[in-house]
């Protein structure tokens, strides 16, 4: 009997996103599908709820015929789906053999367990495979395409029908990718239904039959390998309608002179990135999540360590060695995630204003308070931001108000902001929210800030950006014109080899 | 009409805080403690009563003073009753020696203080957990405190007895009938409150307690804070070494024994949370008043020692599992948010 996988008008809704709208397709064994879209297109919640880890809102997933009720992974796994996702979830400590039966450990008579016959079975599973790994070694010895090996083959004792890969190429060389290509082919002859997500083009025109592409949680078609391009493909990703949001914008057209250069900047995650940045410019950063946008931004700030390459500020050469030195030269980050490295959540919005001013806010030793609520309450009237009191904690406030106690932070009589450095600024706020923030960028840029703005959200990066660097891999790839670049023009550089 | 506002504006806000119900709770003890001493004959509700429970507060007070700037600043150190003993052990060999007592007491600080610099090294530069870092600490301590007394022994480790009139007044000493330790340890505590809640260090201190990763982010010295958090606790260790010392006039080698712990729980018991950024001085006091309180009049009503100490592992315990379940609902909805933010 034909394996079949089949998602019926699945939705899942977030706080004020719809991150997945009436998806419906199937998946056939035998076949490799894979999944096609750009971040927060919605591969990933689509690949949660395959896997137990989310529960649709509404809709069915069907497994040959019969639909699946999956209240956790353990469900999903029992049900005969396995996916395997980049972070791998293997005990390291222990070997090949425990990890691939772990959950399953054969036994002996006296209930211990046979370690003669989980040998043997491990060894001929590998040699299946066609393999080179022994059966005793620990996983954390393993590198990581062998673990990856170790984590399909433990898919594939569980006997499962649905086997999901999720961007396994990311950490592999090319002749592992041959290896574990093969192994997917295996799958692919013994019917097994394979999805597969991948950013990289190339990878998926070799692997897969057929194409889902999915676009702001919405389903766009399916598309048959062999008679697709990758021009089709990535119109299919992008071709949405972009609305007015930004285009009621006042923009800043006066652009003054170079604020900060960076010259071939060198960290453990980035290489040679070079770029200039003017006073009253946005220049966005594009590029895949894990392209070295964030870890470029955070070696300027101070929060990395630099290896190589210089930093000048108004012409001056600078090295910041923690983000107080960047701070106090002006340039300024508000971080990626906000929870975890932008608030004290369990503060208040006063005392999270003024953090970084509160040597400036103190007469001697002591703070003075009313200096200190007399900022916030200001930032609150500047920002607009929604609360009765700066007294609240704000881990009381939504995200988009969250995020302008950051800037709020940033942009106030005692900071001199020189450089503004956005990382995903609107990443979980709301749609009206949203727009609100756009003009704030804008608004900055006017009044002569020079600002960094990275996004995963290419519309937003193409239409507030005046220049866009784009990054792939640690590198910066091109750098575009806002006005000229497009979508695919952005996404050709940020994933094309 | 009038009384209403008055209730809404000055009453609730009260009834709300935390240090509310610590003293209520305080009150609840001494009253239970006053009826039932009364019961089996006895007398808790006297002057000498509540001198013996300050005079008891003292050493535990000082190693619950360093612990609780420690939590706040979201750490946490296992080692102070041990750097507190070997603390007491320096002044006396000092005073044995003929030092003066100033000269003993700052040779107590100055040492204790290195401890404390490498528990905060080991801590906020090489990122040990702070548990694992200051166990090992105990120890090494534990060993240097018994060479150090076996130092000017011909070799063999021994309690050494000393007699410096100013050192005896701080361990012995009384004013107006209550103990010279308690004015200094309520001095220190006051001291402590305010450099917490009105200092640029303290809002600092706050802050990097509630989120180091973000303080740094926002151009706070998490590491420096968090060593200079570390030495502060051994030394107000080596306080609390030095009037335990001095009142028995002795350096003991099994000097405050599991004190930390005790501190600890003091400190817990008074809201400050485990995870780090909450709470305040006012808090911990009366943490150790109620500690304390509990232990004395345990006494007095005649229950077995070793009850006691059951009863005020309970107490700790379910201090910690309050502290556990407030902590684990914000997390709760930290993880929500956080999830609606993917």
């Amino acid at each position: 009997m034909q394996k079949i996988l089949e998602y019926r008008g699945i939705s899942k809704f977030f706080p004020g996103v719809r991150a997945l709208d009436d998806i419906s397709f199937k998946a056939e064994g035998g076949k490799v599908l894979a999944l096609l879209g750009e971040n927060g297109a919605g591969k990933s919640t689509l690949l949660k709820i395959t896997s137990g880890d989310l529960k649709a809102d509404e809709g069915q997933l069907m497994l040959n015929g019969e639909e699946l009720r999956l209240s956790d992974p353990h469900a999903a796994i029992k049900a005969g789906i396995s996916v395997i996702y980049q972070e791998r979830q293997l005990f390291p400590s222990l070997s090949v053999m425990e990890n691939i039966f772990s959950g399953e450990l054969p036994k002996t008579k006296l209930g211990l367990y046979d370690k003669k016959k989980l040998y043997n079975d491990t060894k001929e599973l590998i040699a299946k495979f066609g393999l080179n790994i022994d059966p005793q070694e620990k996983v954390g010895m393993l590198n990581v395409a062998y673990q990856q090996m170790v984590e399909i083959m433990k898919a594939y004792r569980r006997n499962s029908d649905v086997i999901a890969f999720d961007e396994p190429t990311a950490p592999l060389t090319d002749i592992e990718i041959k290896v574990l290509f093969n192994l997917i082919q295996e799958l692919k002859k013994e019917g097994k239904v394979i999805l597969y997500v991948s950013h990289r083009m190339n990878e998926i025109f070799e692997i897969s039959d057929e194409i889902v592409v999915l676009k702001d949680g919405k389903f766009v078609g399916t598309y048959a390998t062999a008679e697709t391009s990758e021009p089709e493909l990535i119109k299919a990703m992008v071709g949405r309608d972009i609305g007015d949001t930004y285009s009621g914008l006042s923009r800043n057209k006066n652009i003054g002179d170079v604020v900060l250069e960076v010259k071939n900047l060198k960290t453990a995650a980035i290489k040679d990135v070079s770029f200039k940045l003017h006073a009253g410019e946005i220049l966005g950063f594009a590029g895949l999540v894990g392209a070295g946008r964030t870890e470029t931004v955070r070696a300027i700030f101070g929060a990395d360590a630099v290896l190589g390459g210089e930093i000048f500020l108004n012409g001056k050469a600078v090295q910041f060695k923690a983000p107080k030195d960047a701070i106090s030269n002006g340039v300024l980050l508000c971080p990626e995630d906000r929870k975890e490295q932008g608030l004290v959540m369990w503060r208040s919005i006063k005392d999270n204003i003024a953090m970084p001013s509160i040597d400036k806010l103190s007469k001697f030793i002591f703070v003075d308070q009313k200096a200190v609520s007399a900022l916030a309450d200001k930032a609150v009237e500047d920002f607009s931001i929604k609360t009765p009191t700066v007294n609240k904690m704000v881990s009381e406030l939504s995200g988009g108000n969250q995020q302008k106690v950051i800037l709020g932070r940033w942009i106030n009589d005692q900071v001199d902001t020189k450089v503004l450095i956005l990382d995903e600024p609107t990443k979980g706020i709301d749609v009206g929210t949203k727009a609100e923030i756009y003009q704030l960028i804008c608004d900055l840029a006017n009044s002569g800030i020079a600002v960094i703005l990275i996004s995963s959200e290419l519309t937003e990066v193409i239409n507030l950006a005046d220049n866009i660097v784009v990054m792939r891999n640690g590198r910066v790839t091109g750098t575009l014109a806002g006005a000229e670049a497009t979508e695919e023009s952005v996404l050709a550089l940020a994933m094309l080899n | 009409m009038k009384k209403d506002n008055f209730v809404r504006k000055h009453i609730l806000p009260l009834v709300h805080q935390k240090a509310f119900t610590l003293v209520c709770f305080l009150l609840v003890l001494v009253i239970l403690f006053s009826v039932w001493s009364g019961i089996v004959g006895k007398k808790f509700f006297s002057t000498s009563t509540f001198i013996n429970i300050f005079q008891s507060i003292v050493v535990t007070g000082f190693l619950c003073l360093g612990s609780a700037c420690l939590l706040i600043s979201g750490n946490v150190d296992l080692s102070t009753s041990t750097i507190g003993c070997f603390g007491g052990m320096v002044v006396a060999v000092c005073a044995k020696n003929g030092m003066p007592w100033y000269i003993c007491i700052l040779a107590c600080f100055a040492l204790c203080a290195v401890f404390g610099f490498v528990n905060g090294i080991l801590v906020s530069k090489l990122r040990f957990p702070a548990f694992i870092a200051t166990l090992g600490m105990t120890s090494v301590v534990k060993g240097l405190t018994y060479l150090f007394s076996a130092m000017g022994n011909d070799g063999v480790a021994a309690n050494i007895n000393y007699n410096v009139p100013v050192l005896g007044w701080l361990g012995r000493g009384k004013i107006l009938t209550i103990p010279v330790g308690v004015y200094f340890l309520i001095l220190f505590f006051v001291i402590y409150g305010i450099l917490i809640t009105k200092t640029r260090f303290g809002m600092k201190l706050k802050l990097i307690g509630g989120n180091p990763l973000a303080a740094n982010l926002a151009g706070l010295n998490s590491s420096r804070t968090m060593i200079v958090m570390f030495i502060n606790a051994a030394v107000l260790s080596g306080v609390a070494g030095i009037f335990n010392g001095a009142r028995l006039g002795q350096g003991s080698l099994s000097a405050l024994a599991t004190n930390q712990f005790t501190g600890m729980t003091a400190a817990i018991l008074g809201g400050i949370s485990f995870g780090g950024g909450i709470g305040g001085m006012g808090g911990a006091f009366l943490g150790l008043l109620i500690l304390n309180t509990f232990q004395v009049g345990m006494n007095v009503v005649g229950i077995n020692p070793f009850w006691v100490s059951v009863f005020s592992g309970v107490l700790l315990l379910v201090a910690l599992a309050v502290d556990f379940l407030q902590m684990q609902g914000k997390g709760k909805t930290n993880k929500r948010a956080s999830k609606e933010g993917k």
